[in-house]
């Protein structure tokens, strides 16, 4: 069936709240209103007022409550209206949630989802645009997601809401209405911990994961004349598929890692540490990497577009690495 | 002068909304922030107003139609003597000014195909050799060092004359062979690695993509239980050199205490037969209830039968004190209790611990024989094969007869660092003779 990435989003819920009566949505306006963006549209009506449930305006709240709620058994799925406000359940994420196995050795768990939509490249200014993944794959104990696809959107929130442990979902606005693709009407899953290769090539890898999978797609197909390049989604952040990213890496030698998040503190400083560490006799250039510089997303569209990555700037990127 | 309405963006996520219906006709006058048509979107419906006060000269889409966001809807002619300034259109979208990823900030545009999920091909085979100086990256260094090349002879096409592994690659393909004798000493810039002569294979096993991550497969992480049971299998094979031995145990006359019990109302299974069998034999072979503690066999005073059971949480083992003080009936008992309690999850971490020898019981499925894997630290276990009616030759008043029998294939595990081929066939053996001679008083 021909799906948009937030009806991926909608589906995954709607079938794991009809499929489990453990689980729940919880959040700002998710209930009546069906959701900011309508991700949870008819859920509300579908599955009831106390499956599908309008919180306050406290995130703190929201992810203690859900917290409590999974260590009695539920796995509930909270909502963060933009994920930029999920720093105001920063604590409970990272000292309650994701400590939860660690401080009860193991005997409990805590299977939250805490998703929202994050990104930029929509004019949100900086309350509206932001990536913050980074944070939390510095933290153990937590699964990071972020998927780039409608399929993946699906597959990916499913395996979150029945894995054990908390899952942090990154889902990008500026895809939710602007893919539309032909996914099974059959369930399925996508793995945690599994990258997707998106297209093979020889001469240098590509590693990106969200929105710019698309533009780096892009530039793949309108560079095939000069450069054969192979395209990573990461898929999940945390933890990172290294046996996809370095079979690829040994393979062309040249790695770009292309993120909307800032640069500094990144996760592209990662994968090129790995990189660096454990595939140095394989390279054939520096491990380079394009992120959003290290600003806030302004809201002006042109100093938007001088911040963030952009087919422009992947294509010098890619140019500039093959040439090396 | 002539200005533009524009369907505005209701929404960070908003690409396009339908127009629902005109609120003014082509021709009309309009007053500034008035009104003109309402539309509808994903998230809200909305009425547009007017930019400007003026005459609406032109209205470009129906009722019903969708279009994108910043698409012209109508023409709106403002007065010039109007002191109010026209106001400025929209930013036009294009290039230059859109958004993130290029092209795809385009609201308008065709949606975004999917990208494809592709399959790792066969690994590339492994890259062949070279050697250098000026600047070269760490692949051609190795590469150099492997095949013993003179980097200086191979003309670099990269940034400032280096040499890239494609040049490597071209130089080796097209004959560049390396020399046929061992190289010189390893170029200045390779790793002192010793020379290898260039014949050698490279010295790394070629480099794999690693197994493709099929779609759909679901990853189930181990539960505790789980991890407990799948590291306590590898320690005991680790541990214990295991000899498995067989006896084919005629059960017909188990089968007919079995019988009579039924009649007298009291349903027993064919395990607390074989429990009780089992704790007779490891009265009379102490050896083989025994557990191993460092370089010391402990031979136990009591006997506990850890007894397998299958419950929805995985596999328990509930220990039965004392069983060969117990009669049948009260095994048979003491096996439905543990049992009812193990898939109701209320048995106690202590009745799980503290067995001698192990049993399992596979069941009705357990097929004709199977070969077990010792409980640590025991060095006996038992294993009940499926009980299935044969006919087999039997002396009957000195003639050789055929006769039907429920037969089974008992299988005993023993741990041969304690336990010698005579004690441990000898227990088997006493089992059987004690389930074949049916006495279980």
């Amino acid at each position: 069936m021909l799906v948009t990435y937030i009806e991926a989003i909608r589906q995954a819920m709607d079938e794991e709240l009809a499929r489990d009566r453990n689980v729940l949505l919880m959040g700002e306006d998710v209930g009546v209103l069906g959701g900011a963006f309508k991700a949870s549209a008819g859920l509300q009506e579908k599955h009831g007022a106390d499956r599908v449930v309008d919180m306050p305006i406290s995130e703190s709240l929201i992810v203690g409550a859900g917290v409590g709620l999974a260590v009695q058994g539920m796995r509930p799925i909270l909502e963060m209206q933009f994920i930029d406000f999920i720093s105001c359940g920063f604590d409970q994420i990272v000292n309650s949630a994701a400590t939860l196995r660690y401080r009860h050795g193991g005997q409990t768990a805590c299977p939250i989802v805490i998703r929202g939509p994050s990104g930029g490249g929509v004019h949100g200014g900086l309350y509206h645009s932001q990536n913050p993944e980074a944070w939390f794959c510095h933290v153990p104990g937590l699964k990071v997601v972020a998927p780039a696809t409608a399929y993946d959107a699906k597959g990916l929130l499913k395996s979150a809401i029945r894995d054990d442990d908390p899952v942090i979902y990154f889902e990008h606005k500026f895809l939710y209405r602007r893919i539309k693709e032909e996914i099974p009407a059959e369930e399925y899953l996508v793995p945690i911990g599994k990258a997707a290769l998106r297209k093979e090539g020889r001469d240098l890898t590509v590693i990106t994961y969200g929105a710019p999978v698309h533009a780096v797609m892009k530039a793949a197909r309108d560079m095939a004349t000069e450069v054969d390049i192979e395209v990573i989604d990461l898929r999940t952040l945390l933890p990172i598929d290294w046996a996809t990213v370095k079979g690829s890496v040994r393979k062309t030698g040249k790695v770009l890692i292309v993120h909307e998040a800032r640069l500094t503190g990144g996760i592209g400083g990662e994968v090129a540490a790995r990189i660096a560490q454990d595939c140095f006799e394989e390279l054939d250039g520096p491990v380079m990497r394009l992120a959003a510089r290290d600003v806030h997303t302004p809201f002006a569209p042109a100093m938007e577009a001088y911040v963030l990555p952009n087919q422009e700037k992947i294509t010098e990127a890619i140019r500039k690495l093959a040439a090396y | 002068m002539l200005i533009d309405v524009v369907m505005p963006q209701l929404g960070e996520s908003v690409v396009e909304g339908v127009v629902v219906k005109w609120l003014v006709e082509a021709g009309e006058l309009v007053a500034k922030d008035q009104p003109l048509l309402e539309i509808s979107t994903d998230k809200v419906d909305a009425e547009i107003p007017s930019p400007s006060a003026g005459r609406v000269t032109e209205i470009l889409v129906k009722p019903g139609e969708t279009v994108p966001i910043q698409a012209v809807l109508a023409k709106i002619e403002t007065d010039p003597a109007a002191s109010l300034p026209a106001p400025e259109a929209a930013p036009k979208w294009d290039e230059e000014t859109e958004g993130f990823p290029g092209h795809m900030a385009r609201t308008s545009g065709p949606p975004i195909p999917a990208p494809p999920r592709v399959e790792p091909s066969a690994p590339a085979p492994p890259p062949p050799p070279t050697t250098g100086r000026i600047r070269i990256t760490p692949v051609v260094a190795r590469m150099a060092a492997e095949h013993g090349l003179d980097l200086s002879k191979i003309p670099g096409t990269g940034i400032d004359g280096r040499v890239t592994r494609k040049d490597v690659e071209e130089y080796l393909a097209s004959g560049g062979a390396p020399p046929a004798g061992p190289p010189k000493a390893a170029p200045a810039l390779s790793p002192a690695a010793a020379p290898v002569p260039s014949k050698a294979a490279p010295s790394r096993a070629p480099i794999g993509s690693p197994p493709p991550a099929a779609e759909g497969d679901q990853v189930v992480p181990w539960t505790p239980i789980r991890k407990k049971i799948a590291e306590h299998m590898v320690r005991s094979k680790q541990t214990s050199p295991h000899v498995h031995i067989f006896a084919e145990v005629d059960m017909h006359r188990v089968a007919g205490v079995r019988a009579k019990s039924k009649k007298e109302g009291v349903n027993l299974t064919y395990l607390p037969f074989v429990i009780h069998a089992a704790a007779k034999a490891l009265r009379e072979t102490p050896i083989m209830n025994s557990t191993v503690s460092g370089e010391s066999t402990v031979l136990k005073k009591d006997i506990h039968i850890a007894v397998a059971v299958d419950t929805d949480k995985g596999l328990l083992v509930p220990v039965l004190r004392n069983a060969d003080r117990m009669s049948l009936k009260e095994i048979s008992a003491a096996m439905d209790d543990f049992g009812a309690r193990a898939k109701s999850g209320k048995i106690s971490p202590d009745e799980l611990s503290g067995g001698t020898f192990s049993i399992t019981n596979p069941g009705i499925k357990g097929n004709l024989f199977g070969t077990p894997i010792i409980n640590q630290p025991q060095v006996g276990i038992l294993r009940l094969g499926q009980i299935v009616k044969r006919p087999v030759v039997i002396d009957v008043d000195g003639e050789d007869s055929i006769v039907i029998r429920p037969m089974m294939y008992l299988c005993c595990a023993y741990d041969h660092r304690v336990i010698d081929g005579v004690a441990g066939n000898g227990f088997l053996y006493r089992v059987r003779e004690i389930l074949e001679a049916g006495d279980f008083s």
